[in-house]
């Protein structure tokens, strides 16, 4: 009984993974591969030449030659989704921190605000950072109150994309590390000060080690949806310089490249299974060095 | 409770077969087709109709090649009614049989996009300019150097966020012909707006109204008929007249093979094209009408919306060689590397 339903039982997890995330993963795989269509669309065959293209391609003179613009892309990518998840984190840890301290009513109340913007479309929370960076916004207005001097371009600025990708994933941060912030017990800070330990000593050596759990998930939920973004690039970077998001839409879109932006969207997915990996082999050794 | 859970089962599939009879799902430029001409519509023939929107005609394109797009309606541009015709992708509708085609003018019968008149009925046309906001700039508009060799505006402008119009209008500008595969005539095209960038605030197609409207830039790229709208709000903008040329568009009513409504998005077209409804439609669209309208009903004239009747050149933008699309494709990856 039980080792039929072990088999039977998973079959529908399974059924939905072949489905929904195996398969169209193998189909993009196998259009990464094909060969493009004069508009767009594809044929099927096998031609490595889109994966060329990330790193040859014919310049203004005929000629094949190194262009490094693709890697700059994607190097532009890690960096910016990086610093959005580092940023992520520092905001995050302290509010979690607050959060769990609270009383337990207060900690559901403060924990439903967090997911609440996730109740209103992304689209829409990211056009609000517009009027909140644009010309005469909030942020420029406030700035004046308080004696600036004329200022304006907040908008479409790396800043003011950085600003909305915090923004959108920092909840994805705040959940998993206040979850294991909360675990930690008040008597092992109070022990820590009683030993001589700081403030700091307290942080450095008793919360961040027992929050790093929750402090290596939030990066992970964080970092990899901010590699694929693409609205953040477009409506509050100024789309002057591509993202791998951008320029896999483009590929797809105005380029009729369906292959290459296949090929973009594998080594996304290369990225992203490598952090996970990363991961992983660093949380087993961690686990061994517990044992 | 479980006879009442097992009727609503299997009453809505019959729901559903019967509402697929009556309806009608069109994929059209954001905010092109006329609310209340929709809402008449239905009311008229009991025909359901969804709108969703596009904002490029390659998304459009992209659309229609993924397949069993489930739109019965498409308005793409003349250039791309040429490539999806070519591709396949459009139902023969023996649009020259239709009494819309009866009302079409003649310019726009026979064109190399559909030379025998089989799968479009035009919609409405225009041109893809630049616009000024005439608070933030009191600066010429006659020539497309003010814009893309910029010296007053620079840091003050906004491009779209595809190269389709951007590039040709640099063409016109540069006097190089539309989708040339010459590799040293694109080079002078990517020099030219390399050079601009600089100049540039954003690339973007969202949101233009607020941006220009607001002076937040002080040039946009645009479209005629938007900005004559824009300007009848209360904006102070103007659409530039650059003697180099504007480039021009049509967009037409076209039916992606295989579409599950045929008859009623024929139907609706013909229902479009009549001279009450064109008008109406015109008067809320802005852009030009390609078919017989009332122009004693018409809100537009040359006097009032000098920016539908251009005095300068309009030349229209045309469907491009894979050779020159990738060329066109080059210069704008290589401008936003």
């Amino acid at each position: 009984m039980s080792k039929s339903f072990r088999f039977w039982g998973l079959v529908p997890a399974w059924a939905l993974m072949i489905l929904t995330l195996i398969i169209p993963i193998l189909i993009v795989a196998g259009v990464s591969v094909a060969e493009r269509g004069a508009y767009g669309g594809f044929t099927w065959s096998f031609d490595l030449s889109s994966y060329q293209q990330i790193l040859y391609s014919v310049g203004w003179t005929d000629e094949l030659e190194f262009d490094p613009k693709y890697v700059a892309i994607i190097g532009r990518t890690l960096l910016f989704a990086g610093g959005a998840t580092l940023i992520s984190l520092l905001l995050a840890l302290p509010v979690a921190y607050y959060i769990s301290q609270q009383s337990a009513r207060l900690k559901i109340i403060l924990l439903y605000l967090v997911t609440l913007p996730f109740w209103v479309s992304m689209i829409v929370r990211v056009y609000a950072w517009l009027i909140i960076l644009g010309n005469d916004g909030l942020l420029e207005r406030v700035y004046r109150m308080f004696g600036g001097a004329d200022i304006s371009g907040f908008l479409f600025t790396p800043g003011a994309m950085i600003t909305g990708m915090v923004y959108s994933y920092i909840p994805l941060m705040i959940l998993p590390v206040y979850a294991s912030v909360e675990k930690i017990d008040p008597a092992l800070i109070e022990a820590s000060h009683d030993l001589y330990g700081g403030r700091w000593t307290a942080l450095k050596r008793v919360i961040l080690p027992l929050a790093a759990p929750g402090l290596t998930a939030g990066s992970i939920l964080v970092f990899v949806p901010c590699l694929g973004t693409v609205l953040e690039p477009m409506l509050l970077g100024g789309g002057k310089q591509l993202m791998m998001g951008t320029l896999i839409q483009t590929q797809f879109g105005g380029a009729r490249n369906w292959p290459f932006g296949a090929a973009i969207a594998m080594v996304l997915l290369v990225l992203v299974v490598l952090v996970l990996l990363l991961n992983a082999r660093r949380a087993r050794s961690q686990m061994e060095a517990a044992l | 409770m479980k006879k009442l859970l097992l009727a609503t089962t299997l009453i809505l599939p019959l729901a559903g077969a019967a509402s697929a009879e009556g309806t009608l799902n069109i994929y059209a430029w954001a905010d092109s087709i006329s609310p209340d001409l929709i809402a008449k519509f239905t009311e008229e023939t009991g025909i359901e109709v969804n709108v969703d929107s596009f904002s490029s005609n390659e998304d459009a394109l992209t659309k229609l090649q993924a397949g069993s797009s489930g739109y019965d309606l498409v308005t793409p541009s003349q250039h791309f009614v040429k490539i999806m015709a070519d591709e396949g992708l459009l139902e023969d509708i023996d649009a020259a049989d239709m009494a819309a085609y009866a009302q079409l003018d003649e310019r726009w019968k026979g064109q190399w996009w559909d030379p025998e008149n089989d799968y479009s009925i035009p919609l409405a046309y225009g041109t893809a300019g630049f616009s000024v906001n005439r608070d933030t700039y009191d600066g010429p508009v006659d020539s497309w150097s003010v814009l893309f060799e910029p010296t007053d505006l620079a840091g003050s402008i906004a491009l779209l966020s595809y190269p389709d119009e951007v590039v040709s209008a640099a063409q016109l500008y540069l006097g190089i012909e539309y989708c040339t595969e010459d590799k040293a005539e694109m080079k002078k095209v990517y020099d030219l707006l390399a050079a601009q960038k600089p100049a540039v605030v954003a690339y973007t197609s969202d949101n233009i109204e607020n941006r220009l409207g607001s002076g937040e830039v002080s040039a946009h790229f645009w479209w005629d008929g938007n900005t004559l709208r824009l300007r009848n709000s209360g904006a102070n903008v103007e659409y530039a007249a650059p003697k180099e040329g504007l480039v021009g568009w049509l967009d037409s009513f076209v039916v992606p093979a295989g579409a599950a409504n045929v008859d009623n998005a024929k139907a609706f077209i013909d229902f479009m094209s009549t001279v009450e409804n064109a008008t109406e439609q015109y008067n809320y669209y802005a852009h030009s009408a390609p078919v017989e309208i009332d122009e004693s009903k018409a809100l537009y004239t040359p006097e009032n919306a000098p920016e539908l009747f251009p005095t300068v050149p309009v030349v229209f933008a045309q469907a491009c060689s894979p050779a020159a699309q990738d060329l066109v494709t080059k210069v704008w990856t290589d401008l936003l590397q």
